[in-house]
């Protein structure tokens, strides 16, 4: 065994690869350790004396050497941070290297000196990462187009079922601008008082049902989810309009309370029309064997005390102490949720309705929307009173919503909709 | 002399309309009730020569309605005229018409020509009875 330095013993067990390469003589190859034999798979007796073109390729070549006069030029150390490298196999290698300037004074040489540690498995790990992680946002971007989907077709399914009463609500504006063309066809007495008062009649039937109209294709659209600034009470008045004629035909009895300082909250208004149809609609038909069904709509704020993050109940989960939030609870005095069921009433395709009366998507999607908006939705009995209690808590700070921050543009609504009969 | 008719139906804007057409027409008296569950004691206080009847409202429907006034000795006879948006025709067959089985049934928007001879022609026939 050839006798070695202590320098020459360190350099050969370092985990990094050390060279150095003599600017006064073409950059040829002065000092070449082991790591650099492991990296480069070349071995040091045929890199010493040797410059970066006749070990590597034109193009690496021409790239180290300007790294290495720029060293020199400057006069300081420098950091490659990845720096490629293809071996004699044709593997490619990636190196974190410092490159150093010395000048020793003995031989009167400019060296420059590299340290190149060898980072190919944390690169091929992060690219790995980037891979996956893109595959995942693909897959979530995926995934959310198809709950949107899903909102969508259960909403579909929601205007088919309103069709037939949105018509009839159309149908009635209609019949009372007949009997006004009617009544002026036939000729208009000056003195008549009657005249004033039909063409303001006429004017509120068009414009009745104009909203009604209106309401049903703003509902219908479909688009990415857009929060806008919402007063919950114009929200509500816009629903009960569009369900006027399923809450007459059952003779449902409809009590809505809203205090007058309530604050708003930020909603995509067809999404969350969808959502309240949705329950109202339940709630009829589990009234439909009660003698006086009556749907209580009550909405309330509050400011959460003693709510300890990730500790009992969901809404815990959600919302913390401080928060301020809005409660819309719709109490209905039907049959209530059988306990059997309890835990199944928000599991997609599950309902108790008969075949073709509905898919069992609309608690399922109703919950997820709700959960766009960072609130939360339970549907429980009633404690004491027979029926059931569906309750929506809602975050009234922009900030609580997951995901982007809502619009803050205010929808015009119509603050005249029509009050149920 | 011109004969009394009552009108049933909880749209306020159409029933005032229909009453002020009915009496342009100078042969009818037309009396307005808006809440179907006060149809009965409006019309035996009126006492009405017919009835023109919605059927979906609120709080009792037409069917019911008619039902009542044809369980009333005095009323039961009186010609029922129902007229209705519906718009489906299971609907229809469901009905509080068919269940009763009136004859005359009027889908709104309402014709006034037809409402009118149908109105003329009802009258007359109950008056023969």
């Amino acid at each position: 065994m050839e006798p070695v330095s202590i320098v020459e013993s360190v350099l050969d067990n370092l985990p990094v690869a050390i060279f150095a390469k003599d600017a006064t003589d073409d950059f040829t190859f002065i000092l070449w350790n082991k790591k650099q034999e492991e990296v480069t798979t070349i071995r040091r007796a045929k890199a010493l004396g040797k410059n970066d073109y006749k070990l590597f390729s034109r193009e690496s070549a021409d790239y180290f050497r300007s790294v290495d006069k720029a060293v020199i030029k400057r006069g300081k150390l420098m950091k490659v941070p990845d720096e490629i490298l293809e071996t004699q196999d044709g593997e490619e290698v990636h190196l974190r290297t410092v490159k150093i300037p010395v000048f020793d004074a003995a031989t009167q040489r400019q060296l420059v000196v590299g340290i190149s540690e060898d980072i190919t498995e944390q690169v091929r790990s992060r690219e790995k990462l980037e891979s996956l992680n893109k595959t995942l946002t693909e897959a979530n971007r995926e995934l959310q187009e198809t709950q949107m989907q899903l909102i969508q077709a259960e909403k579909l399914e929601s205007i088919g079922r309103l069709a037939a009463g949105v018509a009839h609500e159309v149908k009635n504006p209609l019949a009372l601008l007949l009997l006004g063309v009617d009544y002026l066809s036939q000729g208009i007495d000056p003195d008549d008082q009657n005249v004033d008062k039909i063409l303001g009649q006429m004017r509120d039937a068009v414009e009745r049902a104009d909203r009604i109209v209106r309401g049903l294709v703003d509902f219908s659209s479909q688009r990415a989810l857009m929060r806008e600034q919402t007063n919950l009470k114009r929200l509500l008045d816009d629903v009960l309009l569009l369900i006027r004629h399923e809450l007459t035909r059952s003779n449902t009895a409809v009590e809505l309370s809203v205090p007058a300082d309530l604050p708003d909250v930020y909603l995509d208004l067809s999404k969350f029309e969808q959502v309240l149809i949705n329950l109202i609609i339940n709630a009829t038909h589990a009234m439909g064997k009660t003698e006086s069904p009556k749907l209580e709509i009550v909405v309330l704020c509050e400011d959460l005390q003693g709510v300890v993050k990730n500790q009992g109940a969901r809404k815990k989960e959600v919302f913390r102490s401080g928060d301020r939030v809005v409660h819309l609870e719709l109490r209905d005095n039907g049959h209530g949720i059988d306990s059997k069921d309890s835990g199944r009433v928000f599991d997609p395709f599950f309902t108790t309705k008969a075949t073709g009366q509905g898919t069992g998507l609309g608690l399922s999607v109703s919950r997820k929307i709700v959960a766009l908006h960072g609130g939360e939705l339970t549907l429980k009995n009633r404690e004491n009173v027979k029926g059931a209690v569906a309750k929506i808590t809602l975050p009234t700070k922009v900030e609580a919503i997951p995901g982007k921050q809502g619009s803050k543009k205010v929808k015009d609504v119509d603050t005249n909709a029509s009050k149920l009969a | 002399m011109s004969k009394k008719v009552l009108l049933v139906d909880d749209e306020a804007g159409f029933t005032e309309l229909l009453k002020m057409n009915l009496e342009k027409s100078g042969d009818y008296e037309v009396q307005i009730e808006n809440d179907p569950t006060q149809a009965l004691g409006t019309a035996r206080r009126f006492q009405p020569d017919a009835v023109l009847l919605d059927v979906v409202m609120p709080g009792m429907d037409g069917g019911d309605v008619q039902a009542q006034f044809q369980g009333d000795p005095i009323l039961g006879n009186i010609p029922i005229i129902m007229l209705t948006a519906l718009v489906d025709s299971a609907e229809l067959s469901e009905g509080a018409v068919a269940q009763s089985g009136s004859s005359i049934m009027l889908p709104k928007p309402v014709d006034l020509p037809l409402l009118l001879g149908v109105l003329s022609n009802a009258l007359e026939a109950a008056e023969e009875v």
